[in-house]
């Protein structure tokens, strides 16, 4: 095994073990878990069986893996933010649907509070 | 039974405008409640909205003007509403035309009845030249898309019926509302019309929206219209 091969096996292997932990700790919940265990646990398939990305590379048209190893971080990467983004807009409208009822509640509160105490 | 009425107040920071609107409104013949929406201010505004005589819903932070009158339209839908108008709190829409406003609501003829300012007597307060350009442009491209006549349709001045009513209470465009919403009801198969209103320049503070951003703002309503255009209708519900 080759110094980076090994290099990009404990990386891996971290953030896989790492993302486990919180989730185990209630940090990280299973939906947003599972884009991260998925992308470790390609890097470690890579990092054991060099072949892999070698082959992949040459059949994409990669004049070295090096390359295709960063095009694939740099396309995970986009599609975390872009994924992260539409949990964004949907906690995003969660909070502000949250703020009008706030504001509608407290007008009721304080309505029914003024009529109990005219009666 | 008499019909309810409600006129929707979204305000932000409006302390020197609101009294006189909540006053002027509160003065015409049409028996309405009045609900403001006190978008996060911090100069009073909700404090002499009270004192005026209008419900007051306190929103926690600053949603913006789409969050803000959708708070009134979910307001209106709970609580029964027949009609609901939106007013803006900075006194550019004049109350006396709420009667006409709500007219074509009343008697079915539409389900959204917007006031214009350049429909027939075009005096009053008509914007800035670089914002009629812009208007008349959205009011080209809602015709193109739509096949919809709103001479005005960044106009907030507007009455709804109780459909759209339910409706905005589960969705409201919260980008550019109001050119928006006309797009979207549209394509939900409501009827929108217009009636001639004159329109103020406003009295005290400053618009929302500057002049140098009119034209970065003019490309992303194009945008957000045109997507409205491929929306799954679904999505609105």
């Amino acid at each position: 095994m080759t110094k980076l091969s090994l290099l990009t096996l404990v990386l891996s292997l971290s953030i896989f073990l790492f993302v486990i932990e919180l989730v185990r700790r209630e940090k990280l919940t299973f939906k947003y878990a599972f884009v991260w265990l998925l992308f470790s646990f390609i890097g470690m398939v890579f990092a054991l069986f060099p072949g892999i990305p070698y082959f992949l590379a040459g059949r994409l048209g990669f004049e070295l893996p090096s390359n295709f190893i960063f095009f694939s971080l740099l396309g995970m990467f986009v599609f975390l933010s872009l994924f992260l983004t539409v949990f964004l807009c949907q906690q995003n409208r969660r909070n502000d649907r949250m703020a009008q009822k706030i504001g509608l509640l407290e007008l009721e509160i304080k309505e029914m509070k003024s009529s109990m105490k005219g009666r | 039974m008499s019909v309810k009425i409600l006129i929707i107040v979204p305000a932000f920071n409006e302390g020197a405008n609101i009294e006189r609107t909540l006053r002027e409104i509160l003065a015409q013949p049409v028996p309405v409640k009045v609900l403001v929406i006190n978008d996060g201010s911090v100069d009073g505004t909700a404090e002499i909205a009270e004192r005026v005589g209008a419900k007051v819903v306190n929103l926690p932070f600053n949603l913006g003007i789409g969050g803000a009158v959708q708070a009134g339209y979910r307001y209106a839908f709970e609580n029964d509403f027949d009609v609901a108008v939106q007013v803006d709190g900075d006194g550019q829409h004049d109350p006396v035309y709420l009667a006409q406003l709500i007219a074509p609501v009343l008697q079915g003829e539409a389900q959204m009845c917007v006031g214009s300012r350049f429909l027939e007597h075009k005096e009053g307060f008509q914007s800035s030249y670089v914002r009629r350009v812009g208007i008349g442009f959205f009011h080209f491209l809602i015709r193109v898309l739509t096949g919809l006549k709103v001479t005005d349709p960044t106009s907030g001045f507007r009455a709804c019926g109780r459909k759209l009513i339910e409706f905005f209470a589960h969705y409201y465009p919260l980008d550019f509302p109001e050119p928006e919403a006309i797009v979207v009801v549209r394509r939900m198969g409501a009827k929108v019309v217009e009636v001639p209103v004159k329109m103020r320049a406003r009295k005290a503070g400053k618009s929302s929206i500057g002049k140098l951003k009119s034209v970065y703002y003019m490309v992303k309503v194009t945008l957000a219209i045109l997507l409205h255009m491929i929306k799954d209708r679904k999505a609105y519900k």
